[in-house]
């Protein structure tokens, strides 16, 4: 263990934390928005980040034929550049986690069926998506033009803060606030809180369910192509497995903040962020990617309910 | 009938968020009456059935079963000590056989487990053979012995109501809790179920019954508890609660008055 | 009414009496040990040997997929990471024979012990928790094992253990590179244990035990059933059926490093329990022989296989979610002389 790393560039360590965080954030709200109207871990969304992060790329490639080697734009080009990429991304992943929904939940939904029945289904959509893509790309990782030149815009405490960083924050910060918005004052939004309370009583009440589940999963996918565009715009490469590595960590941050509750989810991947770059300073990173395994069985151990402590185990007798 | 009690519940106490459900609540059931539990819906009775079976943990005061305390037990220990319940929308293992529900039930006496099975030991053997010859005993007893193949998924749901309770004997309880055992039943299948829990009582076991029909309670009930709003309002022979004021205003919705 | 299998089967065992159970009983097993005389007939595998697709992947994956059935079929929990006790298993296989001079049939009991342990601490800690998380949290644990191993150089890291030794010469039977034939009757006859040991369980208390606990795990617990406690059964007897098939594989491959034990294993192994049939145990051999037989069959079917069977699993759940050969659905009616009476 080596804890001059993480003393010497603390600052830089928890700046980067807190953009990988966000990334978690986005992701986690397709966990946590489905789980708290359905009760059921959304499996699939893991590969709904691995689709919006092809589409970024492909976005870049296909449509405005930018090559690896290309250089990074200026202007008014970069920014309408990089919104394609961002709203390819969004609507890729959007659209599938609707279809997912339609395809993998919904006929499981109507019937009486186990919890245990969606759940191997939700695994089955999972690995069906990452296995056609890594046929599609032989396993191949894909990189990504570097659009926007990672410009150094100042130094704090020893820490870059880079403009795609800074980039990632300030517009996850933007997205969650439209969504708390909505969720909060639209509509729609409250009747999926509604339906996060009481399902059975919510349909009973009239409120049309396929809808607000779909809109659930739409949201949820948004938030998470979103999150899948800005991992691209830091990391600049993707491969199939992506979903596997980056979604159970964004799974961990939802339980981590409390499930079913997107403030939670903030909370939840901001910490795991912050935890995995600090404990990847100490350990090493070829230990990174447990770490999250690791927080999510502690978690769930001695405080199951989360830090915002929605209850996971209420007794349904 | 003795004044010995098998049950009670002293000061209980169950609040869920700032919603008191059971709200001081003392009850005493007596060895080997017909105790009915009563009160307008949301009054707190499947709660109470709730916090003696372990299902929640009551916020305040204490449940002795026996006179020994229920506190820190497991739901699993405290149905070994011998208490018992059904519920009020039917939950059996609907794809077990009838008499695999209620052999299930009787294993809780059982000392043979994983090991015992894997060697088929004599112990094991004896045991496998005792529980179903009770269960067939007490499906016999209920009147459903021939339904014991079928699924209890596929039996008619007056049938499946029985085996709830066939269930819950398996178990050889003291006390056995049934939770609106006649509901949806016709007149006469009521009459018929009402005969069953006075058997039932006549064999030897204890029961607190959450009924809503007052003419079946009131034919075979020693004794009537009524909650109303997590409280209990009347405790008394079911003719002298029959005619409290208190209790034919919590039925009525009358609002209580200023005391 | 349509014809089905398990029905026909079952009824079969049930008119039979003792002798007519054991003659049947003895046509299966004895058949089973001659399937390696299928060499060279329409069966055979182009890539490899027929024989040696007996033992891995038929024999070693039937072997786990009974395992995995008692925790997902019968218990109804969501294991995913399975793959964490063949590993186990495994690598106490690579690690005692590189320090030690125990023999396969030593480390066996080992292996098996050491499974039972991690699954007895995994299942302790995590068994409190409901449904789901339970699915995660095993996943979780399945890629702990795996990178952990990845990055200790005391078990050679990314690049495994290898030389490890085959079984002694047995009883006349020799382990070595050419002898398939004989690797596949110790799997099988670890297969038909396990087959017996299930049935003995299945048909008593903890057979009701567990299957009260998928059904309905509040009333199994207030009907008087240890719910925890059996549970952490199931989840230490899957873990034994897990380590034993590892220390057979790492014995017959020699080889064993951290990526061959992939959260894709355990999720194959899913497949062919939910195919088969959750909870029945002929249906989970038949689902494990069929979709593990397949892809070494047809070649095309091998580059696609994971893809497949996340099919297998989406298909299944949404059409047949009781597989192709369900647990017992139908009633005793017809059935005379059966078990319970």
């Amino acid at each position: 263990m080596d804890f001059s790393v993480l003393t010497d560039q603390f600052a830089s360590l928890t700046f980067d934390g807190i953009a990988l965080g966000f990334i978690y954030v986005l992701i986690a709200l397709g966990y946590t928005m489905v789980y708290g109207v359905l009760r059921l871990i959304n499996f699939a969304n893991s590969e709904v980040f691995m689709l919006g992060s092809f589409a970024t790329i492909l976005v870049a490639t296909k449509l405005f034929n930018h090559t690896i080697e290309s250089d990074p734009l200026t202007g008014f080009k970069l920014v309408y550049t990089m919104t394609a990429m961002l709203v390819g991304a969004m609507i890729v992943s959007g659209v599938a986690s609707v279809i997912i929904e339609i395809v993998a939940y919904r006929r499981l939904r109507s019937r009486t069926s186990n919890r245990l029945t969606s759940l191997i289904s939700a695994i089955g959509v999972s690995i069906v998506l990452a296995e056609a893509v890594r046929m599609a790309t032989s396993s191949a990782p894909m990189g990504s033009p570097r659009l926007l030149d990672k410009t150094i815009l100042a130094t704090v405490w020893g820490a870059d803060i880079r403009v795609d960083t800074l980039l990632v924050i300030v517009f996850a910060i933007i997205l969650l606030i439209v969504l708390d918005l909505f969720v909060n004052k639209s509509r729609l939004g409250m009747g999926i809180r509604a339906v996060s309370m009481d399902y059975d009583t919510s349909r009973l009440m009239g409120i049309n369910l396929n809808k607000i589940i779909s809109t659930t999963f739409l949201i949820g996918g948004l938030g998470t192509g979103a999150a899948s565009f800005f991992y691209i715009t830091v990391y600049e490469m993707t491969r199939f497995s992506i979903g596997f590595e980056l979604g159970l960590a964004a799974f961990t941050a939802a339980v981590l903040g409390g499930i079913g509750n997107i403030r939670g989810a903030f909370a939840g991947g901001i910490a795991l962020g912050l935890i995995e770059m600090y404990a990847s300073a100490v350990l090493g990173t070829q230990w990174r990617s447990i770490t999250a395994f690791v927080i999510l069985i502690l978690v769930l151990l001695f405080k199951p309910n989360g830090i915002f402590g929605e209850s996971l185990q209420q007794a349904r007798v | 009938m003795s004044n010995q009690p098998v049950l009670e519940l002293k000061n209980v106490t169950m609040q869920f968020g700032g919603v008191k459900a059971l709200n001081q609540v003392n009850l005493q059931v007596n060895k080997g009456e017909i105790c009915a539990l009563i009160g307008p819906n949301g009054a707190g009775k499947t709660t109470v059935f709730n916090v003696v079976t372990g299902v929640y943990v009551p916020t305040d005061g204490e449940i002795l079963f026996n006179g020994k305390s229920l506190k820190g037990k497991n739901r699993h220990k405290i149905t070994k000590m011998g208490i018992a319940r059904t519920f009020q929308n039917v939950r059996l293992f609907g794809e077990m056989t009838s008499l695999e529900n209620v052999i299930t039930a009787t294993d809780v006496h059982n000392k043979s487990g994983l090991v015992g099975s894997i060697l088929n030991t004599p112990r094991s053997r004896r045991e496998e053979k005792a529980g179903r010859e009770k269960a067939h005993e007490i499906l016999k007893f209920m009147g459903i012995d021939h339904r014991s193949d079928q699924l209890a998924k596929n039996l008619p749901y007056g049938d499946q109501r029985r085996l709830e309770i066939a269930r819950a004997l398996g178990t050889s309880p003291e006390i056995v809790l049934l939770d609106e055992p006649a509901a949806g039943f016709n007149p006469s299948e009521k009459k018929s179920l009402a005969e069953l829990i006075v058997k039932i009582r006549d064999r030897g076991y204890t029961v607190l019954l959450i009924e809503h029909d007052m003419s079946l309670i009131m034919g075979i009930s020693d004794r009537v508890a009524v909650l109303d709003f997590g409280e209990k309002i009347a405790d008394d022979l079911p003719s002298v609660v029959q005619n409290n004021p208190k209790v034919i205003e919590a039925y009525l919705g009358v609002p209580a008055d200023a005391s | 009414m349509p014809f089905n299998l398990r029905d026909t089967g079952a009824t079969l065992w049930a008119n039979s009496n003792k002798w007519q159970r054991y003659l049947i009983a003895g046509v299966i097993i004895v058949g089973a040990f001659a399937l390696p005389l299928l060499e060279g007939t329409f069966l055979n595998t182009p890539r490899t040997p027929f024989v040696s697709v007996l033992f891995y992947p038929i024999g070693v994956y039937v072997l786990m997929a009974l395992g995995l059935n008692v925790v997902v079929g019968k218990s109804g929990l969501l294991d995913l990471g399975y793959v964490a006790f063949y590993a186990v298993g495994a690598y106490t296989a690579g690690i005692l024979s590189m320090h030690t001079k125990l023999n396969t049939w030593e480390i066996l009991p080992v292996g098996i012990a050491l499974a039972m342990l991690s699954g007895f601490v995994l299942g302790a800690a995590v068994l409190r928790l409901r449904g789901d998380y339970l699915a995660i949290v095993t996943l979780g644990f399945g890629e702990i094992i795996r990178i952990t191993a990845l990055n200790s150089s005391a078990v050679g890291g990314a690049n495994g253990i290898s030389n490890i030794p085959n079984p002694p010469t047995t009883f006349g039977f020799t382990f070595d590179l050419e002898s398939d034939r004989n690797y596949y009757w110790v799997v099988l006859i670890l297969i038909i244990i396990t087959i017996l040991i299930i049935r003995g369980l299945s048909a008593r208390r903890p057979g009701r035990a567990w299957e009260s606990i998928r059904q309905d795990e509040d009333v199994a617990e207030l009907m008087g059933v240890n719910t925890y406690k059996y549970k952490l059964w199931a989840f230490v007897f899957g873990a034994s059926v897990g380590g034993a098939a590892g220390v057979l594989f790492a014995s017959k491959a020699m080889f064993i490093a951290p990526n061959i034990f992939n959260y894709n294993i355990s999720i194959l192994i899913l497949a062919f329990v939910v195919f088969g049939g959750m909870g029945n145990i002929w249906g989970v051999v038949f689902g494990a022989v069929l979709l593990s037989y397949i892809p070494e069959r047809i070649r095309f079917i091998s580059e696609a296989r994971m893809l497949i069977f996340g099919l297998v699993l989406i298909i299944m759940m949404n059409l047949r979610p009781d597989g192709l050969l369900p647990r017992k659905k139908r009633e005793k009616i017809g059935i005379a002389g059966g078990e319970i009476k």
